[in-house]
């Protein structure tokens, strides 16, 4: 069956592409409903869909961090360099965008291994000196590929932007009729542009502790904390939003499951409103299963308590 | 005296899931106004000249499909009704089946040829670093596709891409987090002077307000942005979008009143809470 499945060019359930099965969408609809299922409390049922998820996860992310980094960067890389060293020895090799003579392709690639090899030391011995070379090597290359695209996003680029916005944009009305365009107004414009400057002005007050918090420094200081709390809450809203999207979501992917194809019911005759069919979907029927389940659990619960 | 932090949250679910799932029976929705955040990155796409290549990352997983995969299709039909190319990338692992689903879907309704109008690259790992690298050379960052696992530069679309984003006309990103769109502005916008545009998730939108417009030229946030992107893609002439706008229009109402309805809950719960300390 395994040879099957190899040779076979794309097998349709392996494809995001092919259509949902019966089998796929009872598993969809019970691992969902398990989920939920932890909202009442703490069950086997959330516990089995938490391990199945990590368990698949895991062996997808592995699979993919393996064909990129081990097959394609090592591999085929490796490969790439002992043909090019087999035409005589003079052979160039693209590392990163930099033309290399294949044998330093090869050395350089070689000591990357090496330093993943070393970090793997750990798992033998706690205290090795050999894990630390490798983690000192990454995180200088990061910081330092970090630091300068961060400190010109994150800081120069937004002080500039700050320095230069102007309080006044020519290009726009004084004032409008139609509220709902209202952000396109100069009133509108100066009055963002005054709150964000003085924001950003108090914000950065609050975290001034050099000196004593005189009126002024501590009038500051309480505007920012206003500022800061505001942010919070916008970013609490914005939360919220994406949770309810997710929530939705799962709930339209169950709906879809509702249908005649993926009961356990026979469809119904003309005329008649098939609600057996519904009882007998896999959203309807493994809710109700599960509910029973965890409420038969948790009588005999209370009974022996 | 029984007070707020004794009341059963499990009765807080509830109402929610009864909310939700009546609007989602019951419900319908309308449209939207557009933000000029989403105007903007609908006009950033329509004013590229006809042929332009696009790098498109898909920046997102199952988690965040349900935010980032209207506005990642929507935005394929909108590169390819413009008639431009696009060199598909992924910083995330499971980003790439997406990618594949959805070019299976969109393409053929645009006579689109892959290698010629799109091409499938897959994933990169190594989040900034790789970031770094696509933009130092996307031709040495992925020497094969992720579809046929040919030589990239076989491919004609990759025929005008050199070094340093040279070729490439705008990066879009589908961000769902780390790493995403912020990582794109700092590893690629700001050394290769690369316009941005990004569809985010809720959670990462506040942030990208400082960036726009100077780093960031448009975004289209959370499902909000989804919807009204949609919108502005289906009067545009993509009649296969209706249905989804629809669809996420009525989302958009169920959001507003399960809002409504966590507001309520945070004002009872103060309520509730500075009548208990007075009572104490």
């Amino acid at each position: 069956m395994l040879l099957a499945l190899q040779q076979a060019t794309e097998p349709p359930f392996f494809s995001i592409t092919a259509p949902d099965d019966v089998l796929g969408a009872w598993l969809i609809c019970f691992f969902t409903l398990a989920v939920f299922s932890f909202l009442y409390k703490d069950n086997p049922f959330y516990k089995v869909a938490e391990h199945v998820f990590v368990g698949v996860g895991t062996a997808f992310y592995t699979l993919q961090y393996y064909e990129e980094g081990v097959i394609g960067r090592l591999y085929e890389h490796m490969e790439q360099a002992g043909r090019a060293l087999g035409e005589g020895g003079s052979g160039v090799m693209d590392l990163g965008g930099t033309p290399v003579p294949a044998a330093w392709a090869i050395g350089l690639r070689s000591v990357a291994v090496l330093l993943s090899l070393m970090l793997l030391v750990r798992l033998f011995r706690s205290g090795s000196w050999a894990p630390r070379w490798a983690v000192a090597t990454m995180v200088g290359i990061y910081a330092a590929i970090k630091m300068t695209g961060e400190t010109q996003s994150k800081l120069v680029l937004q002080v500039e932007g700050l320095m230069r916005k102007p309080l006044v944009n020519p290009e726009l009305a004084s004032w409008g009729s139609d509220w709902a365009a209202v952000e396109q107004t100069q009133v509108f414009y100066t009055f963002a542009n005054l709150v964000l400057l003085v924001g950003v002005l108090c914000a950065l007050l609050h975290f001034v502790f050099t000196f004593r918090r005189g009126k002024v420094l501590a009038g500051a200081s309480r505007v920012g904390v206003v500022v800061l709390m505001l942010t919070f809450g916008a970013m609490f809203g914005f939360t919220v939003l994406g949770r309810y999207a997710l929530l939705i979501d799962r709930i339209d992917t169950l709906g879809d499951y509702t249908g005649g194809a993926y009961s356990l019911a026979p469809p119904p005759a003309a005329g008649s409103a098939g609600a057996l069919q519904l009882m007998l979907s896999p959203p309807v029927l493994l809710a109700v299963l599960i509910a029973l389940v965890l409420a038969v659990a948790a009588a005999s619960r209370k009974r022996s308590a | 005296m029984a007070t707020a932090t004794d009341f059963d949250r499990r009765w807080i679910f509830l109402a929610i899931g009864v909310l939700v799932l009546g609007l989602y029976a019951f419900g319908s929705g309308a449209p939207m106004p557009v933000s000029p955040y989403v105007q903007s990155y609908f006009d950033t796409i329509d004013a590229l000249p006809e042929g332009s290549v696009v790098l498109l990352a898909a920046d997102f997983d199952p988690g965040s499909a349900a935010e980032l995969l209207p506005t990642y299709q929507a935005t394929i039909h909108h590169l390819l009704l413009r008639k431009l190319r696009i060199v598909n990338v992924a910083t995330w692992p499971a980003g790439p089946p997406f990618t594949r689903s959805s070019f299976a879907e969109i393409a053929p309704q645009y006579g689109a040829v892959y290698g010629s109008d799109w091409i499938e690259l897959g994933f990169k790992a190594g989040d900034d670093v790789a970031m770094g690298q696509i933009g130092q050379s996307l031709l040495s960052s992925f020497a094969q596709d992720d579809r046929d696992k040919a030589d990239v530069t076989s491919f004609p679309i990759m025929q005008g891409i050199s070094d340093s984003f040279q070729g490439i006309a705008l990066l879009i990103t589908m961000s769902a987090g780390y790493p995403g769109v912020l990582e794109w502005i700092a590893q690629a916008g700001g050394r290769y002077d690369v316009p941005i545009l990004a569809a985010t998730t809720a959670v990462q939108t506040p942030d990208l307000f400082a960036y726009y417009p100077s780093q960031l030229q448009g975004f289209a946030g959370a499902a909000t942005g989804a919807t009204q992107y949609l919108q502005l893609v289906v009067a545009a002439g993509v009649p296969a979008l209706e249905g989804t706008t629809t669809d996420n229009q009525e989302r958009m109402l169920i959001q507003t009143y399960a809002h409504l309805l966590i507001i309520g809950l945070i004002v009872t719960g103060n309520v509730l809470y500075f009548l208990g300390r007075r009572g104490a």
